[in-house]
């Protein structure tokens, strides 16, 4: 059941910032719950932590070159 | 060291012992090795490749690298041939494994893009500055078609423009608009520029190794591009630092920038030797080696090593100890460097070193400023490694497994 989504923007941020801050939030996460990030470049060394920590993904390429990605619990 | 030392024989030429020592020991011990570890480190992150047996791979290229740049240094000093060769088959082996690896990865490899590409051409030209220096160290023992000198001028060119600068203009494209927020490098110089450069050194070999009547102004024409596209690369790059969208001080921006300064000078140096007056002058030749080894390369090194340091730190923390309160973030760990104060050491350090020169009694002062700055570097790189190893000890106690 999902009862809501978190909205992380971590476009404007310097790496690894959006790194730690996706890994902050996945640390807070309700159940039920989904993160959806908006970032500039492929996180390419989120994925293997996702997968490790039992996370699903979907990752987007947005009209202006961005990335959304959408990340929620396996066992959701 | 070199230069407090030996200061008298190391300014005079590039082709002295002590410069020649000195040399190795920067591009070989340094650069060299940070590029290596860099690239092996930085390639999953930068293209998702992932390479078999990390650590294996990274001893194997690590310990004989270390051995070879040592070595070289001291067969160049006491001019001892036996240690020449004993360092030239440790730094086969390293750079043998560094190329395999690197190459069977980025070959397979199905991701495309500039900054592979320049990967790619750049460890073209590791392979052709590995095979000159192998074959100066033969000189004596293999007849060859072309003078020692040739080679002598072919195997730098090849090692600081072809291997070192196209590998960091290929970096800079991903790592400059990543790390300072910085708009993209212009389609048209991320596409073509490094492609462009490594055939203009490709041309500029083959100029030299064939003779023929027009040789001179072809070199010229070649060696004037090459420092065009250095100088062009610098502006394109000054020029994005200076439009960033958060200007906010940074400390490995500043290394760049001073690094971006000094690769201009080298570029308006490379204009400069094509006039007819200047082209014997062994001074510039000097600075310009100065400002692209210690200006350009060391310098961008030493600035990117304050971002990638402490990033990687955390990272394998983390990830070796997930949601640990014990682990450090990036800013906790890159809180007790100094890192601007030793930007600045490092500027004036480099400024004496140019000014030296022309003005030679300054190679002692500029030596000890030298020493204290790759000291103070070291000290802040083992701190991260202490910090690694305590939250290790720390995190192990907490959860044994």
């Amino acid at each position: 059941m999902i009862s809501g989504e978190v909205f992380l923007d971590v476009r404007e941020l310097e790496p690894p910032e959006p790194l730690e801050r996706v890994l902050e939030a996945l640390c807070n996460l309700g159940p039920g719950q989904r993160i959806r990030m908006a970032i500039q470049r492929d996180p390419l060394l989120l994925y293997p932590i996702l997968t490790r920590d039992g996370y699903a993904y979907e990752t987007r390429c947005t009209e202006t070159g961005d990335y959304e990605i959408l990340i929620w619990s396996l066992k959701d | 060291m070199l230069l407090i030392f030996d200061d008298a024989n190391l300014m005079v030429t590039r082709h002295s012992p002590a410069a020649l020592a000195a040399t190795h020991l920067i591009t070989l011990g340094f650069t060299s090795m940070v590029m290596c570890g860099a690239l092996l480190q930085l390639l999953p992150v930068l293209s998702g490749i992932v390479l078999p047996h990390p650590i294996r791979t990274a001893r194997l290229i690590h310990i004989p690298l270390t051995l070879g740049a040592a070595g070289i240094a001291g067969a160049f000093l006491w001019n001892l041939p036996w240690l020449m060769y004993l360092s030239m088959a440790c730094l086969a082996v390293s750079f043998g494994a560094f190329l395999l690896t690197l190459a069977i990865s980025l070959w397979k490899s199905s991701i495309r893009g500039p900054s592979l590409f320049a990967m790619r051409l750049s460890l073209v030209a590791l392979a052709v500055t590995v095979g000159f220096g192998l074959l100066l160290g033969m000189a004596r023992h293999i007849p060859m078609s072309v003078s020692y000198q040739t080679f002598a001028d072919l195997h730098p060119l090849w090692g600081l423009y072809g291997w070192t600068t196209l590998l960091i203009m290929g970096l800079a494209y991903q790592l400059v608009p990543m790390f300072q927020l910085t708009r993209n490098y212009p389609a048209l110089i991320t596409k073509y520029l490094v492609g462009a450069l490594l055939m203009c050194i490709a041309i500029r070999t083959l100029v030299a190794w064939i003779p023929s009547p027009a040789e001179d102004g072809l070199a010229r024409l070649v060696d004037v591009i090459l420092a065009l596209g250095a100088t062009l690369f610098a502006i394109i790059t000054l020029r994005l630092q200076w439009q960033r969208k958060r200007k906010v001080s940074d400390t490995t921006m500043n290394f760049w920038q001073v690094a971006m300064v000094a690769l201009l000078l080298a570029g308006i140096i490379g204009f400069l030797l094509q006039i007819r007056g200047y082209t014997y002058s062994e001074t510039l030749r000097l600075a310009l080696g100065i400002l692209a080894l210690m200006g350009f390369a060391v310098t961008v090194i030493n600035g990117t090593l304050y971002k990638i340091v402490p990033f990687l730190t955390w990272f394998h923390l983390q990830s070796a100890y997930p949601r640990l309160s014990v682990v450090p973030n990036v800013r906790e760990i890159q809180s007790g460097f100094h890192a601007h104060y030793q930007m600045v050491l490092h500027l004036v350090a480099l400024t004496i070193l140019v000014m030296s020169c022309w003005i030679p009694s300054l190679s002692r002062f500029a030596g000890i400023l030298w020493a204290i700055n790759a000291l103070w570097l070291e000290l802040n790189m083992m701190r991260a490694a202490r910090i690694f190893i305590t939250v290790q000890r720390v995190a192990r106690t907490l959860r044994p497994d």
